[in-house]
């Protein structure tokens, strides 16, 4: 019985946050298409719906009734983990991310997360490095030129900028003095960490962008040089797969800079919920990423490089210096 | 980073990206601009100028007769050869053809009908809705050029419209509504 009363509540959120996260990328994906058309001056999905808006829903369709191909040299087993492996990290980087204060129903308290434990970001940066291994799984499994190339680029590029990232996010957890994410949402009460730690913001961001594969950094996928990258030779739901980890990473960077450097729920207006304002931040976030995709060109490899290691290390280094000084 | 913008704007525009900050304040504002797509079949409608070539038609006189005294220059001087034209003796001892046909399927609309013809018969016109399910009927007759829509006066207007389906879809002008300028609202800055 006892049992039952631990599980059930962490059963119920855990099929919140997986059923949010399946069903986010059809939202995202019209969004994605209206923020491009009207940088465009183009309505975008206009026939389908409102204004489009069940156009990704037909997309979906779409996708699921294709046909699966598997290319003929293709290392068959591999070439169907891929996707999987892509797409689990980014969501179980959800356990660790909490969403608000804890509520008080039927008197009793429950989180707002699903583990709100003593690591949490060192559990969101370690898990979230695995899902590169989906990426270098499907190029290397799909047996083509093209996905191979992605998949070598998104690894150089994933190892590049998780190093500086992960130092990015020390300033912050300096000033908290812990890992929890609750305790760093909380150690922003008074002022939000982007007033303290702008380099680890900017530095944060942009290997954020790297880490999502976004322009200016989606080398792996580069639609103009490779086809498409990692995940040329697949189709219908495993493909579907792919974007929904990618629309997932997406959200979970949005969140993070949003927990980290924009004091998460705090600060919230008396006439929203708190887990509210917080969606409104990741929801910005997600915003910005989409507007820069279509507002950037997409960087050359050497010059992916060069950023990562001799830009965004070097300031990420100063900046935990910085912040070292002055909290001595 | 682009070293060349680098130089013009000086070390301290590089170190705050303003050639990046630049280019987003451009789709920023282009986000926020309003959109020209053409919202045809049925919301609106293109209305053509008058140099606008669509589907031709033929002149008519005072007495009802087609302009046309079947002279087959159009006929000659049509690069895609596309119109037959067979002369006959009317009643009234008029030189007039018995036959003239244009395949639009293989017209490029030109224009060059229309400058040869010595007797303002042949023109082209204002109407571009041709679709068809085979290139047989676009064949047209000269019953069809008669009745075809003249060119138009006045143009490049987008006008409030409906669609009009069934045999023979086409997009129907909602008369009475004021259009908008859609080549002049194109954001371009
Ligand atoms: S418009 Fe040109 S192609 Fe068409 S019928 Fe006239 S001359 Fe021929
Ligand atoms: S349409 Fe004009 S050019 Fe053609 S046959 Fe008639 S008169 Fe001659």
């Amino acid at each position: 019985m006892e049992s039952i009363i631990v599980i059930l509540p962490l059963l119920v959120k855990m099929g919140i946050v997986v059923a949010v996260l399946l069903l986010l990328p059809l939202p995202l994906t019209w969004l994605e298409r209206k923020i491009a058309a009207h940088i465009q001056q183009r309505p975008g999905p206009m026939r389908v719906g409102w204004h489009g808006l069940l156009q990704p829903l037909a997309d979906a369709i779409k996708l699921l009734t294709k046909e699966d191909h598997i290319p003929m040299d293709a290392d068959r087993l591999l070439f169907k983990m891929a996707p999987v492996v892509a797409l689990v990290p980014p969501f179980v980087v959800f356990v660790a991310i909490p969403f608000g204060e804890p509520v008080q129903i039927f008197g009793s308290s429950y989180t707002l997360a699903l583990s709100d434990m003593n690591v949490g970001l060192l559990f969101i940066l370690a898990v979230s490095g695995i899902g590169v291994f989906g990426v270098i799984l499907a190029g290397w499994a799909s047996n083509s030129k093209y996905a191979v190339l992605g998949s070598l680029r998104s690894i150089a590029q994933m190892i590049s900028y998780e190093i500086p990232m992960g130092f990015s996010v020390i300033g912050v957890v300096m000033l908290a003095g812990s890992m929890n994410l609750s305790d760093i949402v909380h150690a922003q009460d008074g002022l939000w960490n982007i007033v303290y730690q702008p380099i680890g913001f900017f530095v944060f961001f942009v290997a954020g962008l790297a880490e999502a594969q976004r322009i200016p950094f989606d080398l792996p996928e580069a639609e103009g040089d490779l086809g498409a990258g990692y995940h040329t030779e697949y189709s219908g739901i495993r493909f579907s797969l792919f974007m929904l980890a990618e629309y997932v990473v997406m959200v979970v960077l949005a969140l993070l800079n949003a927990l980290l450097f924009f004091g998460g729920w705090l600060g919230a207006p008396p006439f929203l919920p708190p887990a509210l304002w917080l969606l409104l931040k990741t929801g910005f976030f997600i915003w910005v990423f989409m507007w820069f995709r279509f507002t950037f060109p997409r960087y050359r490899y050497d010059q992916l490089m060069s950023i990562g290691w001799k830009v965004l290390l070097p300031l990420s280094l100063l900046n935990i210096l910085i912040s070292g000084i002055f909290m001595f | 980073m682009a070293r060349s913008q680098a130089t013009k704007q000086g070390w301290i525009g590089w170190i705050f990206f303003s050639d990046l900050a630049a280019g987003l304040m451009l789709t920023l504002r282009y986000m926020f601009s309003k959109t020209v797509t053409h919202h045809y079949p049925d919301a609106e409608k293109w209305l053509p100028y008058e140099r606008h070539r669509g589907h031709h038609f033929m002149k008519t006189n005072d007495e009802g007769d087609v302009n046309c005294v079947a002279c087959e220059l159009c006929s000659k001087i049509c690069p895609c050869d596309c119109i037959i034209v067979i002369p006959f003796e009317d009643d009234k001892g008029n030189r007039r053809p018995q036959v003239f046909d244009i395949d639009l399927a293989r017209c490029l609309y030109c224009g060059l009908c229309e400058d040869a013809c010595p007797a303002d018969a042949i023109k082209l016109g204002r109407e571009y809705e041709m679709s068809e399910i085979s290139t047989g009927a676009l064949v047209v007759h000269l019953d069809d050029l008669v009745a075809a829509p003249d060119k138009a006066r006045d143009g490049g207007q987008l006008v409030p419209a409906r669609l009009i389906p069934g045999d023979n879809p086409h997009s129907e002008v909602i008369a009475g509504k004021d259009g908008r300028d859609w080549w002049r609202s194109i954001r371009r800055d």
